[in-house]
């Protein structure tokens, strides 16, 4: 089979199995008892076995194929989890991760077989169970099956319990010298239509002779309510080989298990159930002879529900046809922009319906641009959810005691954001795991909980997101990074002198600091900290910190939530327009000449009890305009950002508009305040201005 | 805004009127003041005509700004005030070359008037070999062309300066 065109889909879940694999060997690490883990752990075990044995990823098969086996017994309870054995299956998950980066970059799994990893599984299984000699041969058997356990555990149709007619036709056969063939069909994991085929087998058999039950039943096949596998009873005269055969020529069939049906075994079947392990034990317990088609649909159900919903309401879809779309509504957005600068210019007054139309269709391409971002729109949980087995990680290498706590994970980013903001924060959660937290011996001396925090919070607030990384370690050490700085000739004694503590902290950014007195493995190698600024500031977002010495300290991120396309109020300055986002402006004021005070030798003007300093926009963007009447009131747009803020004076406003961020190229070199330009209805070019640099 | 002519139609044009030679490169001529400048025609996107260019404030003085180009948003770059002449006075026949970089960024290039489209054989190109003065460190050489002088621009040097 070719399965190049499954490539994608099959890294992509892949990679959602191996997360949520790490995630749930954590929980277990806390709750070594919790069944619900050890079933979903054994889950997304077998999935991946599956897919990766459909992919033809033999090694890959091959270390899931063992790793599941132990938590099958674990499962059962034959074996305890030991936190050696967390260890073990975190390598394991690493060398899984390794043979992912490989086929991910060159379609191949690569040769490292990770026999020791294998061998040390083996020696769990043995050393616990006792039964080397058959689980030795397990592997084995089972990858020449591709997937599934041994042969009998496969064979689904021995569970199936003929009813009271069913055996009369059953015994009715027998006795015309018709065969009744209990048959098992696997059908591919990767098969996306597996109802179509199991209506092909339907349709093959049913030339042969006659389906007298099936497990889930016929409806349910048909409404695709089945995993992988369905199993029939089904009497011919035709052989067994023809039967295998018939089934065999519907494609995407992975196997047909078929051999005679007994009736010996219905007698046999009750006390060898009990004996089986749980897998089988949901259906097989509550089942009656009388009633096949109830534990016919209940299995399915009972073992699918906290897999996956049985219907998938979601759609994989490549970024670039997104971006795609995105581009074509910011371009239908500028074309609406056009149509009412426009209808603006023509004054006669009995285009009162061509306004309301305008108006409509603005509605409608606001609402369509919404959605669009919405469907960009991911959790971050895809990113943070690694970090938890991060921490854990580091917390052994560094020999301290740490705690990540979690909250927000479900906040969405657009999905380029989210795609760049995983090393960002992996570099300041070291950070805090490194350096932050103090090692457990000083902390319990300064009075602290042994183990240290570190948090993590994520929430919305008004057009950003903010990621908001917590220790309650030390501090930064103000005096420290002064010094460090006056070391490496970055400042000069007398310098440091004057610095505030966020001139201070500033520093931290520069690049090549570090104040860790040894460079360890974690980080201090100094490539940490300005390539998380630059990189945030790449995304239009900004880094804040917040440090109390001896209490801990706080990074903060603040992410734009769009980054295409705004609402912005429009000004002129002088005869030029500019743009100012309207998620930075508070309110506007109209100010007196009269009103604006003079404080050391700034601008400032004195509202509601706060002193504002006031910016002269045509002063500062070297805006030609003659001069004004001195006594006229100035029109203030008051911005603000975090807890400060500036007025900006501008000539006149405009109104609000939903403006599309055009980049400016890299030819130009402009200033800060520039973020970008715009282009308006007119077609003329408006540039954007980014108030937060004024503050 | 309407354009001049696309390079595609200019170049087909050309090849219409001249046989195909070995070694040759066509420049499009420029006026600048009194002097006649080639641009490698490989270089260039399209010509439009003088629109409203939004002024870019703190930036270099030979940025007059930027203009929006069927949605683009493109940096104009003066030559004149670039070569260390005097500032551009706006005509009726002053045009925008719009040059198209490898990176794929564009950037319109302000010229007093576009004149023609020459194809100059390497033979008649000479290097230039006397020390660069300030204009001449822009130039890859003068071509000659019925009786005329071309200086050659270099286009990677007119450019490279801006990110200086």
């Amino acid at each position: 089979m070719d399965t190049s065109q499954y490539l994608e889909i099959f890294l992509d879940e892949t990679k959602e199995h191996l997360q949520n694999l790490n995630t749930q060997i954590m929980d277990l690490e806390q709750n070594p008892d919790n069944m619900d883990t050890i079933n979903e752990i054994f889950r997304a075990a077998h999935s991946l076995k599956g897919m990766a044995g459909t992919m033809g990823y033999k090694r890959m098969q091959t270390l899931t194929h063992d790793m599941e086996n132990v938590f099958s017994e674990v499962r059962n309870g034959t074996i305890k989890v030991q936190p050696e054995m967390i260890d073990v299956l975190f390598k394991c998950l690493d060398a899984l991760e390794e043979y992912l980066d490989n086929i991910q970059q060159t379609t191949d799994e690569g040769t490292n077989d990770n026999e020791d990893l294998i061998k040390i599984l083996n020696t769990i299984l043995n050393n616990e169970k006792g039964e080397p000699a058959q689980k030795e041969e397990k592997p084995e058997a089972a990858t020449a099956q591709a997937a599934g356990g041994a042969p009998d555990e496969r064979e689904k149709w021995r569970a199936i319990k003929p009813n009271d007619t069913e055996k009369m036709l059953i015994e009715k056969a027998n006795k015309e010298g018709l065969k009744v063939y209990g048959i098992t069909v696997y059908i591919e994991e990767a098969c996306v239509l597996k109802a179509a085929r199991a209506f092909l087998v339907f349709k093959a058999l049913e030339k042969l002779g006659e389906i007298i039950i099936s497990q889930p039943t016929a409806q349910d096949i048909e409404d695709e309510k089945f995993e992988n596998n369905f199993s029939l009873l089904f009497i011919s005269g035709n052989k067994q080989e023809e039967v295998v055969a018939a089934i065999k020529s519907v494609s995407e069939i992975e196997e047909a298990l078929c051999s005679e049906y007994v009736e010996t075994q219905q007698a046999s079947e009750e006390p060898e159930k009990v004996e089986e392990p749980p897998k089988e034990e949901t259906t097989a317990t509550p089942a009656k002879p009388a009633a096949t088609p109830a534990p016919a649909a209940s299995k399915p159900d009972a073992k699918k529900t906290p897999a996956k919903p049985v219907v998938n309401r979601t759609v994989r879809v490549d970024i670039e046809k997104l971006d795609n779309l995105m581009n074509l509504v910011s371009e239908l957005i500028i074309a609406k922009n056009s149509l009412v600068s426009a209808t603006g210019a023509q004054t006669n007054g009995d285009n009162g319906n061509f306004n309301e139309q305008i108006e409509y269709l603005e509605s409608v391409t606001t609402n369509l641009h919404e959605s669009v971002m919405k469907v960009r729109m991911v959790p971050i949980e895809s990113v943070v959810a690694k970090f938890p087995r991060m921490i854990r990680d580091l917390s052994k290498k560094l020999g301290k005691k740490m705690e990540l706590y979690m909250t927000g994970e479900d906040t969405e980013l657009d999905r380029t954001v989210v795609d760049e903001i995983g090393d960002p924060l992996m570099h300041m959660l070291r950070n805090s795991a490194d350096h932050g937290l103090e090692p457990n011996d000083v902390r319990v001396a300064n009075g602290k909980p042994e183990v240290g925090s570190i948090f993590l919070d994520a929430y919305q607030d008004g057009n950003n997101v903010v990621i908001e990384v917590r220790d309650d370690g030390g501090g930064i050490n103000i005096e420290a990074v002064k010094n460090k700085a006056i070391e490496r000739g970055t400042i000069t004694p007398e310098h440091a002198e004057n610095m505030t503590e966020k001139e201070v902290i500033d520093l931290l950014f520069l690049p090549s600091f570090s104040t860790a007195k040894k460079v360890s493995d974690v980080s201090g190698r100094g490539v940490g900290l300005d390539v998380v600024k630059s990189k945030i500031e790449s995304l239009s977002g900004e880094v804040e910190v917040k440090n109390k010495f001896g209490e801990g300290s706080s990074w903060i991120i603040r992410l734009p939530l769009t980054l295409a396309i705004i609402q912005a109020l429009m000004v002129t300055i002088g005869n030029e327009k500019y743009a100012i986002s309207l998620g930075s402006i508070s309110n506007i004021e109209d100010i007196s000449p009269s009103d604006v005070k003079l404080v050391q030798n700034k601008e400032v003007i004195h509202i509601r009890g706060t002193v504002i300093p006031i910016i002269r926009l045509n002063q500062l963007l070297d805006v030609e305009s003659e001069p004004k009447d001195p006594d006229a009131n100035m029109t203030v747009i008051i911005v603000k950002k975090g807890d400060k803020q500036a007025g900006l004076v501008v000539d006149e406003l405009i109104g609000q508009q939903e403006i599309v961020i055009k980049s400016m190229g890299k030819f130009i070199k402009v200033p800060k305040i520039i973020s970008g330009a715009t282009i308006l209805g007119n077609g003329e070019v408006a540039l954007i201005l980014d108030a937060n640099t004024l503050i | 805004m309407g354009e001049v002519m696309t390079m595609d139609e200019q170049r087909r044009l050309e090849s219409l009127n001249r046989p195909i030679e070995h070694d040759t490169t066509q420049y499009i001529v420029t006026q600048l003041g009194e002097e006649q400048y080639g641009i490698d025609i490989k270089y260039i996107s399209n010509i439009v005509r003088m629109q409203k260019i939004t002024r870019v404030p703190k930036v270099v003085k030979y940025i007059k700004g930027v203009i929006n180009l069927r949605g683009e948003v493109i940096p104009i770059l003066s030559l004149r005030l670039k070569m260390g002449l005097e500032e551009d006075v706006i005509t009726k026949k002053t045009r925008i070359i719009i040059l198209k970089m490898d990176q794929h960024e564009s950037i319109g290039v302000l010229v007093d008037e576009v004149k023609e489209v020459v194809t100059l054989d390497d033979e008649h190109i000479e290097k230039v070999t006397y020390d660069k003065d300030d204009k001449a460190k822009f130039l890859c050489g003068v071509g000659k062309y019925d009786e005329k002088l071309i200086s050659l621009l270099d286009i990677d040097a007119v450019l490279a300066e801006n990110e200086g």
